[in-house]
């Protein structure tokens, strides 16, 4: 009891206390801050993979595999599977309405896609009607149900550009189903032809504000071959793009590159720089056309005759070698099949099931699809295809954590010294309290106590501090760009544009049982020191 | 506030002046205390065998010189310190048949106490008054008197017998007349008035002995004789036993008996 009161006026009436929460607060927020955004990040890393790539990919690369949709209606059969979908995975070159061109991952996708991956609510350009948090000042254009024909007005009357691309404006709502479709209306044939969406981040048209929202350029120039240049709405939803892929033959080799102008349906913001910035998404049939992946007849190799010396007559009457060029059917592939599970299942108990259901698959088309045991290594949970990676974050968070606990340990020996010469100052008082029948044992609680209301005081006040910080970790980013020049968080370098800025309550928790332990700690031998002290000498003690 | 009942006295009647062979146990009694202090290599005996014996009641004056050994006895005698033991060996005293070094309260030796009890014996049983007041400086003078009653009871006990042990407090340091200064530091008392407050709290818990070591030798003469007055005043009212040391001889006299502590003997 008569601790409690102490540490209260002690607390009231001293500067050195304070000293001491001041210490505990900023070991507390430091390391707190950094555990939330490292933290942050891994788990937006993990919740974006999912969001984008579902729970589970099924794939066998490049030459894909056939009868995919046999597979997929055996996976949603399963009431631990919620959806699957067909996807073609591959690599091209795209070439910008403004010339300019470079390598890109290409997907195929149909309108499965947006059951498995969060495909629908990654599209940009659709109708809103509450602005995005920080864009306080409503700026975003698609809050204005009429942006888009006033845009189209404008850029009539202005005359710079065709009508071509005029009449390319579309509402919101259109752009949003072409978007889910991947397929868009020709405005001057009429005829739904297919169209790809691209990652908001590629062209670079669209310029992303500080308050999250894409601002659309209005002209992107374009070099003609005669010299000079002509303009070009700067909406990329608008233009179209040019794709270039590498169909691969039987054996793996390229047989030429095929081409193809496509529109632009809209564009897909992830959140994941690295996806945003270089991902294309198609039409999985057109895909499946241009990589000779569709259904059709073709030359297929026939497998090696039985008996090496059987011989057959061509149609001139000669004898020869059997030909192992055939004509055939050939079903379509798909490089991937992505599976989502039910809510709330865990992953690797829906990869379990994957296995399964592939298994069956492989059975009943034997020889005609990978073997069970080939697909085993590719049937794999995000987080597993990218164990290297989120391996290698947690690591770097770990060591971090680690290298901030050992610094915080300074706050230990602060503490300790503070809490020494306290004790040293209040010799007589502890000799008072002895000689009105005080024992150790109380004296040793009075300071650790008070070391514990110091480490709750400063731990409470440091986790405030770290909430205040990570909130706001982005303006105050944005501010030290300003202000010094200083931009720490590159998007290319650590994929999202924003910092992670949530800080979860459990990891509040435990920085601030960690903050009340090394109070704890550093008053435990001032504690000892003021219990072992002899009354009388104390009572002497000038 | 209620008091432990064995440890009150029947009456509190002055005790007869010191006569010799007086009936009844003493309540508070020393046998062959020895005390030295290690300076160093020197070892500096300051206790030589002091034997004292206080009756239930009694007011006893220990008057010695400075640096004679009266804090040390008084430490010992209020369990905050323990003689030295075994008593150095010495042929005529253990013929004598005396227990060596032996502080005995209440008929209990303090030695057999654990270090809980030997707390419990100082917060119950005894209450310090100091020269130098020795106040918490960061409690107002209400808390530095209710402490002892915090130490006492633990938190708990304290939280149901707050309002009592309040009263009580306040009515003790209405007493010495400091009604008005309960929310008071101690800085801003006078030292007559600390002392005051320090009376109080060592009264705080009814003790049946009080120990006060120079209790005036830090106030002027007048504030000195008032505290004494209040002294004698609470004792005849409370019926306490006390032992206080002095180097004043003037002080001394008006104790029921006065004990001369020189070479580290009482006399
Ligand atoms: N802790 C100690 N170490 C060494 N000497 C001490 C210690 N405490 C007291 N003394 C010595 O013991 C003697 C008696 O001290 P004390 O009991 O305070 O005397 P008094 O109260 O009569 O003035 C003094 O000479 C003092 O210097
Ligand atoms: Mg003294």
């Amino acid at each position: 009891m008569y601790q409690s009161l102490l540490t209260r006026r002690y607390l009231t009436s001293k500067i050195m206390p304070l000293l001491a929460i001041l210490a505990v607060m900023l070991c507390s927020a430091l390391v707190l801050t950094t555990w939330s955004i490292m933290g942050g990040f891994l788990v937006m890393l993990l919740k974006i993979g999912r969001e984008m790539e579902g729970d589970v990919s099924i794939s066998w690369p490049t030459v894909g595999f056939a009868h995919y949709e046999r597979l997929i209606e055996k996976l949603e059969s399963d009431p631990l599977i919620d959806a699957a979908c067909p996807v073609i995975e591959t690599f091209g070159v795209i070439v910008l309405p403004d010339d300019r061109q470079f390598g890109v991952k290409i997907k195929g996708i149909d309108e499965r896609f947006a059951r498995v991956a969060a495909y629908e609510q990654s599209i940009w350009w659709k109708p809103i009607s509450e602005p995005l948090p920080k864009d306080r000042a409503r700026e975003d254009v698609r809050l204005d149900p009429e942006w888009w024909s006033r845009r189209a007005r404008m850029m009539a009357s202005d005359g710079r550009i065709d009508a071509a691309e005029i009449a390319q404006y579309r509402p919101w709502e259109q752009m949003l189903a072409d978007g889910l479709n991947l397929r868009e209306r020709d405005p001057m044939t009429g005829a739904v032809v297919p169209a790809v969406v691209l990652g908001i981040e590629l062209s670079g048209f669209s310029e992303r504000l500080p308050n999250g929202t894409y601002a659309p350029a209005d002209i992107a120039g374009r070099r003609v071959s005669e010299g000079g240049f002509t303009l070009k709405s700067g909406f990329i939803p608008n233009g179209s793009v040019t794709l270039t892929v590498l169909p691969m033959g039987p054996s793996g080799r390229a047989v030429g590159a095929v081409s193809a102008r496509l529109p632009v349906a809209n564009e897909f913001r992830t959140g994941l720089f690295e996806a945003d910035k270089n991902t294309v998404l198609i039409r999985l049939e057109e895909l499946q056309r241009m990589l000779n992946m569709d259904e059709a007849e073709r030359l297929v190799e026939a497998p090696p005759p039985a008996d090496p010396y059987a011989t057959e007559v061509d149609p001139d009457g000669r004898e020869r070698a059997p030909q192992r060029a055939a004509s055939g059917i050939e079903p379509a592939r798909v490089t991937t099949v992505l599976v989502k599970g039910a809510p709330g299942t865990d992953p690797e108990a829906v990869r379990a099931r994957c296995l399964e259901a592939y298994a069956a698959f492989a059975r009943e088309l034997a020889g005609r699809v990978p073997s069970a045991d080939q697909m085993h290594r590719t049937i794999q949970t995000w987080e597993r295809q990218q164990a290297t990676f989120i391996g290698a974050v947690k690591r770097e968070i770990a060591m971090v954590l680690f290298l901030l606990l050992f610094i915080s340990f300074v706050a230990v020996f602060l503490i300790l010294a503070i809490f020494w010469s306290m004790v040293s100052e209040k010799t007589k008082d502890i000799g008072v309290l002895r000689s009105i029948g005080a024992g150790r044992l109380g004296v040793a609680w009075l300071w650790l106590r008070y070391g514990v209301v110091i480490g709750v005081a400063g731990g409470v006040l440091g986790s405030a501090l770290a909430h205040a910080v990570v909130w706001n970790i982005n303006p105050i980013h944005e501010w030290l760009g300003r202000a010094l020049g200083l931009v720490i968080w590159d998007p290319s370098v650590y994929y999202f544009p924003e910092i992670p800025h949530e800080v979860i309550p459990w990891k509040a928790g435990v920085v601030l049982l960690g903050g009340v332990a090394f109070s704890v700690l550093g008053a435990l031998i001032p504690a000892v020191k003021a219990a072992r002290m002899d009354p009388v000498r104390a009572l002497r003690f000038e | 506030m209620t008091r432990t009942a064995p440890t009150t006295p029947a009456s509190p009647a002055p005790a007869t002046n010191g006569a010799p062979g007086a009936p009844a146990a003493p309540l508070l009694s020393a046998r062959s205390l020895y005390k030295t202090y290690r300076l160093g290599r020197v070892d500096v005996p300051v206790l030589r065998g002091v034997d004292l014996d206080v009756r239930r009641g009694e007011w006893v004056a220990v008057l010695g010189a400075s640096g004679s050994g009266k804090s040390t006895l008084l430490h010992l005698l209020g369990g905050l310190d323990r003689p030295d033991r075994p008593a150095p060996p010495s042929a005529a005293r253990a013929e004598s048949g005396r227990p060596a070094g032996r502080i005995a309260f209440d008929g209990r030796d303090l030695a057999e106490l654990s270090a809980r009890e030997l707390d419990r014996y100082r917060s119950e049983s005894v209450g310090f008054v100091f020269q130098f007041y020795h106040l918490l400086p960061e409690l107002r003078v209400l808390e530095n008197v209710t402490i002892a009653a915090m130490v006492r009871y633990g938190r708990f006990g304290f939280a149901r017998r707050r309002a009592e042990v309040e009263d009580h407090a306040k009515a003790l340091l209405g007493s010495f007349g400091l009604s008005h200064r309960l929310g008071h530091r101690p800085a801003e008392l006078s030292g007559g008035e600390r002392q005051r407050v320090a009376i109080a709290r060592a009264l705080m818990n009814d003790p049946p002995v009080l120990l006060a070591d120079e209790p005036t030798g830090n106030l002027d003469h007048a504030t000195g004789e008032a505290i004494l007055d209040e002294i004698a005043r609470t004792r005849y009212a409370a019926g306490l036993t006390m032992v206080m040391v002095t180097h004043d001889r003037e002080i001394a006299a008006r104790a029921d008996r006065v004990v001369r502590l020189t070479d580290g003997r009482v006399a």
